[in-house]
């Protein structure tokens, strides 16, 4: 039932050892590969740490649930609808596909009922926006989250 | 003539005032801000068509030998967060298909919207100004190509023949969503005035351009939506009461009448990564009260229905089959009872259309789709592009292709 907020407190090592460098970056892409949890669902640090349910965060991606519950609006964050990344999102965490959601944003853009997402072109861009608006929400892969960010744990 | 353009300049009035009465109430919720980030979104669409038909005229004068480019479907919306539970929201709208929309420009929808409660399970709240008729699953976003599983909507429900009495309405929703764990149900009750004084609207309903006049009564919509798993699987009913009054005209055969509209429609779609699937199956009830002069009967039961699926064969190509069936009259499916009375043809009581289609989305912001119908029977062709009952063929063929943009 919960999500939590919790705090990244875990900076990356960076590698000085070479060899070390590529077999982390051959581990990485096998784990971007194979892992279907790669992605982790970011906020940014106003957000109240509250219980929600998966398909509270559903309706949030969905842009139907406007207000996170202290009435700070939630503002939604994606990557666009032809990065595999966001595929990833859609399908592994949100249990949607990307052209449902994207039916979904239109219909509320187009009957005046709704807004569509803000869309970011890079994962970086991702990290400093949600990091600077309050009441942000996005995805990272889980090595990109830091600590200007909470992960949001959904159960 | 006199009387008809007068009419016309008090229909045009009549639109003003409202159109007054919705920007009075939306200006002043541009003048304050409170705390939300980029609060300000446009957007828009501009769509051109193609239609080409073996027979009959469709869009146009689709049936000459050049086919007929009078398919056009320009908006441009705006939308604006004034704080966190304030949603003003306003969409202008441009439509060309043949005689029947002219490229005026028109307010398609304008309104406030507040949301009174807000939670993770539950929400509600309110819209008043001129809403869009949520009608199954397509019906609030009909102009709009990106958002339609196919170029020409399913005739029979999405009929363009009275159009504006379902586009949107003046009045206010009462809306609201409940979130559990196995999905999403979702509430629309509407309380409005439909759009019924135009030529269209009376063409379709009274059969003639008569001397008197329709006007909106009050009118009712409800929508129930339940979606499962983030909307994998979603199935809706709506029940609409349209109420529509005839004031009759100086000389007139007929006296003061009135029409009731009361269409249901259930909806269902299945949604998994290549396929789609979906149904709507609707009733259409008319009751005609007063009106003997000009309409031959008191009531009539219509019933249409279609089944469409749509395969993604890449997730920018995908092509759909379908099969869209409409009985103008339940008791009176082939239309033999309405010839006798009528003389009008049988066929204008029917049709049944199978399509398929190709959709190719270039880019996010550029979509190309081309289609073919096999059509048996004429009950959804435009009266205006269509002038002549008797000149129409029962079994026709349509072909069209558009190119839209949006952003």
């Amino acid at each position: 039932m919960a999500i939590y907020v919790t705090n990244t407190e875990r900076k990356r090592p960076r590698g000085t050892n070479a060899r070390a460098g590529v077999l982390g970056v051959l581990l990485l892409s096998l784990f971007l590969t194979f892992s279907a949890n790669a992605q982790t669902i970011v906020v940014n640090t106003t957000v109240p740490p509250t219980a929600i349910s998966k398909t509270a965060v559903q309706a949030i991606f969905g842009m139907r649930m406007r207000t996170w519950p202290d009435d700070t609006p939630i503002t939604v964050y994606v990557l666009k609808t032809s990065d595999p990344l966001h595929a990833d999102f859609c399908k592994n965490v949100l249990g949607v596909f990307p052209h449902q959601l994207r039916r979904a944003w239109d219909r509320l853009v187009f009957s005046g009922t709704g807004q569509a997402p803000r869309e970011v072109s890079s994962l970086n861009e991702m990290r400093e926006r949600v990091a600077m608006t309050p009441g942000a929400i996005g995805y990272l892969p889980q090595d990109d989250v830091d600590d200007t960010l909470y992960k949001l744990e959904v159960r | 003539m006199t009387p008809y353009i007068s009419l016309k300049c008090a229909r045009r009035a009549k639109s003003a005032s409202r159109l007054a009465l919705v920007a009075g109430l939306l200006l002043p919720c541009f003048a304050w801000t409170a705390g939300v980030p980029n609060p300000l979104q446009i957007h828009g669409f501009a769509s051109q068509g193609f239609v080409l038909t073996s027979d009959n005229n469709f869009y146009g004068k689709s049936s000459d030998d050049g086919g007929s480019w009078d398919f056009r479907e320009l908006g441009l919306n705006g939308s604006f967060r004034a704080s966190p539970r304030l949603l003003t929201s306003l969409q202008l709208l441009s439509r060309r298909a043949g005689a029947s929309s002219d490229d005026d420009i028109e307010l398609d929808y304008a309104f406030l919207d507040y949301l009174v409660h807000s939670r993770e399970t539950n929400q509600w709240g309110i819209r008043l100004g001129r809403v869009k008729n949520p009608m199954g699953f397509y019906n609030d976003t009909r102009d709009v190509a990106f958002t339609r599983p196919s170029i020409i909507l399913p005739q029979s429900i999405y009929f363009d023949r009275a159009r504006n009495v379902a586009l949107s309405a003046d009045g206010g929703q009462i809306y609201g969503e409940y979130r559990t764990h196995t999905g999403i149900f979702d509430f629309i009750f509407e309380v409005a005035a439909p759009r019924v004084d135009d030529l269209d609207t009376e063409l379709a309903l009274l059969g003639a351009d008569r001397t008197g006049s329709l006007e909106d009564d009050v009118s009712y919509l409800a929508r129930l939506m339940y979606e499962r798993d983030g909307g994998r699987f979603r199935v809706a009913y709506s029940d609409l009461r349209v109420n529509i009054d005839y004031k009759p005209g100086s000389i007139d055969p007929s006296g003061p009448g009135s029409i009731q509209f009361l269409p249901k429609i259930l909806s269902f779609q299945y949604n998994s990564e290549k396929w789609t699937l979906t149904s709507e199956i609707a009733r259409r009830e008319f009751r005609f009260n007063d009106l003997s002069a000009y309409i031959p009967f008191t009531e009539v039961t219509g019933e249409s229905y279609y089944l469409h699926g749509t395969y993604r064969l890449t997730p920018s190509w995908e092509t759909f089959l379908r099969y869209d069936v409409i009985y103008q009259n339940k008791d009176d499916r082939n239309g033999r009872k309405f010839e006798k009375r009528t003389g009008a043809p049988a066929h204008s009581q029917f049709a049944k259309d199978w399509t398929v289609g190709i959709r190719w989305d270039i880019t996010p912001a550029w979509m190309f789709a081309m289609e073919h119908h096999w059509v048996d029977g004429t009950a959804w062709l435009p009266q205006r592009d269509n002038p002549d009952p008797l000149a129409t063929v029962q079994r026709w063929r349509l072909f069209t292709f558009l190119v839209s943009f949006r952003f």
